[in-house]
């Protein structure tokens, strides 16, 4: 906490130089760039971007041929090289242009490539998917257990980018996604994340303020971090109600726990229900806490079942598309609750509806231009050729180099979660929580089984 | 803009010292993220706010330098 106890700083709005300054802009940046590579090397007959979406998680290895691993490497180990290169130089560069030191970035995100490759390769272990070890889970675990065993100096976190690498890999996912699904899913993934969200923040707002007594500040930010978008989700309600530091403290601890548990619970019952992947992966997006976790678990179920896309379409409908944008509105809506009805003279200035802007998780709109071009582009080929051709040749390089943007950020959990530095958070606060995951959990299974099943199963084909 | 909590000099909202506050912050979520909206912690108050509140206590920070690298 040195920092803490220097000098504070003289800190001056961003205004337009958030343009370069936050990650989300960066995403869509290095998105829309990777996915105009993509298109160009196609466009040219180039196999570079192929090339360099390379992963060793198609080996289908067993202990009768460990040999596959090393033919592997030993064959591709220039193209191993210059992807290393080509990530180390992106987000070295970038993360530099934000104010995150290189000498730290480097280091750590040589081990973080490092640890990928190993999550790949445990992934193309042949019994793999028996114990759910899919590259997300292997990414997660081999994360955490190093975290909270023989954990990393806490300057490597400068490598371990988790939000700046799932936000790249939602915007490389809108280049994939079809714009048409995004306008008729729309209004179902919006009524469904609608309710789910309402009813959530009101069960645990309720249970915290009137069952336990609870600081209405505390209701709130617990509240939209388990309806909204977890930990992001109560820091802009910590920020916007002006909430003491510790009810942060306590939020991010719940979303955190909760989070980790979801990324199991959910697709172990889904593979036991024999779920749809398109219906888990709505449930997925109802229920769980934050987008980097809950894409590790649709994805990993998305494998499981043998249809990825169906899994993530589903979870990205549900949670990027209906929750995550409306953090603005959450925000602004409680800081006039806050300084309307709880400060009144306290509250020295009025909120501004540009909270909503402001708040607005802009990586977002990356997501739905990627998606709106590739769409317009990919309708100048007859349906055969784009199967045939389009599709193999662009949309897979896109899809191969977003499968190495989010094993980035699964580990990058996991190197990041010491559970032993989580602030303890009172029973109080974790029983108001944990309700609101039950009403969560229950809901969201119900809307995504029993109301919206049919259109959810659609998804994918 | 003058008297608000990003012109005070209790207002830190340096992106780096805010993911090291706030232990699993980083985990799920970022500092460096458009939803964080400049938001900072008050170091009198000991709260964490957006940056267009005001109190009584503003203390004007022209006195020191910018440092968000």
């Amino acid at each position: 906490m040195a920092e803490n106890e220097s000098a504070p700083a003289k800190v001056t709005p961003m205004g337009w130089n958030e343009l370069y300054l936050k990650e989300d802009w960066w995403a869509i940046y290095v998105g829309f760039g990777i996915a105009l590579l993509c298109l160009l090397a196609f466009m040219n007959g180039s196999t570079f971007a192929k090339s360099l979406a390379i992963n060793p998680g198609g080996l289908k290895w067993d202990s009768a041929s460990l040999g596959k691993i090393a033919d592997h490497f030993s064959n591709n180990i220039g193209l191993y090289g210059m992807q290393f290169l080509f990530w180390a130089i992106i987000f070295g560069i970038t993360t530099r242009i934000m104010g995150i030191k290189t000498s730290e970035f480097f280091p750590a995100f040589v081990i973080l490539y490092l640890l990928s490759i190993l999550a790949f390769v445990i992934a193309g272990w042949k019994d793999s998917g028996q114990w759910m070890l899919e590259p997300p889970i292997a990414a997660l675990l081999i994360g955490l257990i190093i975290a909270n065993v023989m954990p990393f100096p806490k300057w490597m976190d400068s490598g371990f980018r988790v939000e700046y690498y799932i936000k790249t890999g939602i915007v490389l996912l809108g280049a994939t996604f079809p714009i048409n699904l995004i306008i008729s899913a729309g209004p179902v993934a919006l009524f469904q994340a609608t309710v789910i969200s309402l009813a959530t923040c009101l069960t645990i707002y309720f249970v915290a303020t009137k069952v336990f007594g609870l600081d209405k500040r505390l209701g709130a930010v617990i509240g939209t971090g388990g309806a909204v978008c977890g930990v992001s989700g109560s820091m802009a309600i910590a920020s916007a109600v002006g909430a003491k530091k510790e009810y942060l403290y306590t939020s991010v601890t719940l979303v955190v726990v909760w989070a980790l548990v979801m990324v199991f619970f959910i697709p172990f019952v889904s593979k036991e229900l024999n779920l749809h992947p398109g219906i888990a992966g709505a449930w997925v997006g109802t229920s769980e806490f934050a987008d980097a976790a809950g894409f590790a678990a649709a994805s990993t179920y998305g494998k499981l079942a043998g249809n990825e896309d169906a899994a993530i379409q589903g979870f990205t409908l549900m949670k990027v598309i209906g929750r995550d944008i409306w953090i603005g509105i959450w925000s602004f809506v409680f800081a006039l609750i806050a300084c309307l009805k709880w400060e009144k003279e306290e509250c020295g200035v009025r909120p501004s509806a540009m909270e909503i802007w402001w708040r607005f998780p802009k990586f977002v709109l990356g997501f739905f231009i990627a998606s709106l071009l590739m769409t317009i582009i990919a309708t100048s080929y007859s349906p055969e050729d784009f199967s045939k051709i389009f599709k193999p040749g662009v949309f897979g390089p896109i899809a191969g180099l977003r499968t190495w943007a989010f094993i980035f950020c699964f580990l990058s959990i996991g190197l990041t979660t010491r559970f032993k530095d989580l602030k303890s958070t009172g029973w109080k606060p974790f029983g108001a929580f944990a309700s609101g995951v039950l009403v969560n959990v229950i809901l969201g299974f119900i809307l995504s089984i029993y109301v919206f099943g049919d259109y959810w199963m659609k998804l994918g084909k | 803009m003058e008297d608000k909590c990003i012109c005070c000099k209790y207002f830190d909202n340096r992106s780096a010292l805010i993911e090291s506050v706030f232990p699993g912050l980083n985990s799920l979520s970022s500092a460096y993220g458009s939803v964080w909206a400049e938001s900072g912690i008050c170091n009198l108050h000991e709260l964490f706010l957006s940056p267009w509140r005001r109190c009584g206590d503003f203390q004007s920070n022209a006195a020191n330098s910018f440092p968000e690298k």
